[in-house]
């Protein structure tokens, strides 16, 4: 029951934070200097062949369909009445295309490089910074240093020196993109196999830094932990070393938890500077193409999944924090 | 029940522990503090040993040294202890020795940690660490038999059974120190290493937890305690015997009313003389070194 209020009042904060986020992300892109049918127009204009009356008949038909002629509270609620029927818009920039198909076919490419990306370095980072912690010495000095050194790395850093190494030099992956011109994206070995050889750049470029990043935090975490009294009490009473690692890695892995929590809320927003050096065709690349056009509904569609995720993996972590830690639980719901 | 203890001869049964020779340092290199240097004490079936000194002067690294959980960079150069007639060799110069050591901890030698409050993982209830330590000496033991056992001695020590389901932050200090004392003696060790258990309490704590030891102790769910402290007062209720500690060494030892009241080491004399007297001469001589009478207004600014 108790653990039941405290998600009850989760809850009502996170829908609280939701609809705040939801008009944010409405409202800023709005903020920013230049309207989106000036680009179009000045576009269609190029050649020269549109006369000024061409082009303002183009700008109001733009205006009238994008609906940029109705008041910002009537463009809110209209934007409010199709978010909750799932409908996401138009692009302005990809007109007639629809924002659910443009978001759709970006995600699968940023979950695919992405995911696994987090969960492999999230696993690999933490055992090798426990490790490290439990067997100290030389072991934990070359971990710890280099972990760092990884961890403090950007990833357009990485990025762009194993594109240069692995791919301009040595010629081991191809230099760009997600798979091979004249394919086209379906679930067929042939271009599976293809889309892997594209992987594997963006991939390390991701898993590397992130390995670095959580073994530095886990070591540290489970050195403190280790130094803990309920550890020496634990030793005291002939506990096994295997139990008493079992209690450290829990009360070590709070934070953690936080961290993988977070990173897999953001995902969803693309490593963006990791899909712009490798041409991957992600939301992150999405988003970047969107805000040079000034394409509202693209920016507000990638803005809210990353806010929607965001708030989901907060909300997961408050409650895997609830169950996992009962001092959180208790604090929260003013138990004793 | 009062909390006096009687002073009399500790055993009629013999000799229960003698520790021998225990020397310990802090480093392992080159630079070495010694933190105890070649103590030895004897302890009597059915004794509390009171070990007394200041703070620093290797009361707590001797008592690690006896409940055999000395680790790096703690290292026990040699010592051995005796008990039910066999011979434990405490040195720890690697972690295989800590490993050694761990069928002996808690059962045969046990320890009533100063940090109660912290003693227990904050992720995990009473319940299952009393589980877990039943287990690191009997893997055969279920989790209903382990409870069973805590059950029957919390009412034995009228304390409430409810608190197996708690966890540490759910209970005061008294009782979080008067639950691991529960843990500590479940297996009903020989011998108890009680180091400072009464610190952190206050008065009304301390006294609880002084009685539920001592009941321990004639109920014989322990052979033997060795009570750590600075606190010369508690001891002098607790002990049978009180050993004096100094820079690592014993300087003095023997029954506490005959050491209290007759010390022949001019340490014993000054560590002694040390405790504040709570008499009217010696609030009459603090009252007299202020230079004006204190008025509520000064309390405020103090």
């Amino acid at each position: 029951m108790k653990l039941g209020r405290y998600i009850a009042q989760k809850t009502v904060w996170y829908l609280v934070a939701l609809v705040a986020a939801v008009s944010l992300n409405f409202l800023l892109p709005r903020l920013v200097p230049g309207n989106p049918v000036d680009v179009i127009v000045s576009n269609l204009s190029r050649g020269g062949s549109v006369t000024s009356e061409q082009q303002k008949q183009v700008y109001e038909s733009y205006v009238q369909e994008f609906g940029l002629d109705q008041s910002l509270g009537q463009q809110f609620l209209t934007y409010l009445a199709k978010v909750f029927t799932g409908d996401l818009g138009t692009s302005f920039a990809y007109y007639p295309a629809a924002v659910n198909d443009l978001v759709g076919q970006a995600l699968p490419w940023s979950i695919a490089v992405q995911l696994p990306a987090i969960l492999i370095g999230w696993i690999l980072g933490n055992v090798i910074g426990a490790i490290a912690a439990f067997r100290g010495g030389n072991w934990d000095r070359s971990v710890f240093t280099t972990s760092l050194f990884l961890s403090a790395m950007p990833y357009y850093c990485l990025s762009i020196l194993l594109l240069y190494v692995l791919a301009v030099v040595a010629g081991v992956f191809p230099v760009g993109g997600a798979y091979s011109l004249g394919l086209s994206p379906e679930f067929s070995v042939a271009f599976l196999w293809d889309a892997l050889s594209y992987y594997w750049l963006p991939f390390l470029s991701l898993v590397v830094v992130f390995i670095g990043g959580q073994a530095v935090g886990m070591r540290s975490m489970a050195i403190y932990e280790l130094g803990g009294d309920y550890v020496s009490y634990a030793r005291a009473m002939g506990i096994r070393d295997n139990k008493i690692t079992q209690y450290i890695f829990r009360n070590a892995m709070l934070p953690q938890i936080t961290g993988l929590a977070l990173a897999i809320g953001t995902l969803v927003g693309g490593a963006l500077i990791t899909e712009l050096v490798f041409s991957y065709p992600g939301v992150g690349t999405l988003l970047f193409n969107a805000i040079a056009a000034n394409d509202y509904p693209v920016i507000q569609a990638v803005t809210l999944i990353i806010t929607v995720a965001v708030l989901l993996a907060n909300f997961a972590v408050e409650i895997a924090y609830g169950i996992i830690d009962p001092r959180i639980r208790a604090a929260k719901s003013g138990e004793k | 029940m009062s909390t006096e203890r009687p002073q009399h001869a500790p055993s009629s049964t013999g000799v229960l522990a003698r520790a021998q020779n225990i020397r310990c340092v802090y480093g392992g290199g080159e630079e070495d503090f010694t933190a105890v240097d070649g103590v030895s004490i004897a302890l009597g079936e059915g004794e509390v040993l009171g070990l007394a000194g200041e703070s620093g002067c290797g009361k707590t690294t001797l008592g690690n040294a006896l409940a055999m959980i000395a680790a790096p960079p703690l290292y026990v150069l040699s010592g051995t202890l005796e008990i039910d007639d066999g011979t434990i060799d405490l040195s720890t110069l690697s972690h295989d020795d800590v490993k050694r050591h761990r069928p002996y901890r808690g059962r045969t030698v046990s320890m009533l940690p100063q940090g109660a409050m912290n003693s227990i993982s904050p992720t995990l209830r009473i319940s299952s660490l009393i589980k877990d330590v039943m287990r690191a000496h009997d893997p055969r033991i279920t989790k209903d038999e382990a409870l069973d056992l805590a059950r029957e001695r919390l009412k034995m020590l009228e304390m409430p059974v409810r608190v197996l389901d708690s966890y540490a932050h759910q209970l005061s200090g008294g009782m979080k120190q008067r639950m691991i004392t529960v843990i500590s003696t479940l297996q009903n060790p020989r011998l108890l290493i009680a180091d400072e258990p009464t610190s952190a309490l206050d008065v009304s704590s301390q006294r609880m937890l002084v009685e539920m030891l001592l009941e321990m102790v004639e109920q014989r769910i322990m052979s033997g305690v060795v009570f750590v402290t600075h606190d010369l007062p508690v001891l002098s209720q607790v002990s049978d015997r009180l050993a004096i500690m100094h820079a690592g060494r014993i300087v003095e030892s023997g029954p506490t009313r005959q050491l209290v009241e007759d010390a022949q080491h001019p340490y014993t004399r000054k560590l002694l003389g040390s405790v504040l007297d709570p008499s009217q001469e010696t609030r009459a001589r603090g009252i007299a070194r202020r230079s004006a009478p204190v008025t509520p207004e000064e309390v405020g600014e103090r």
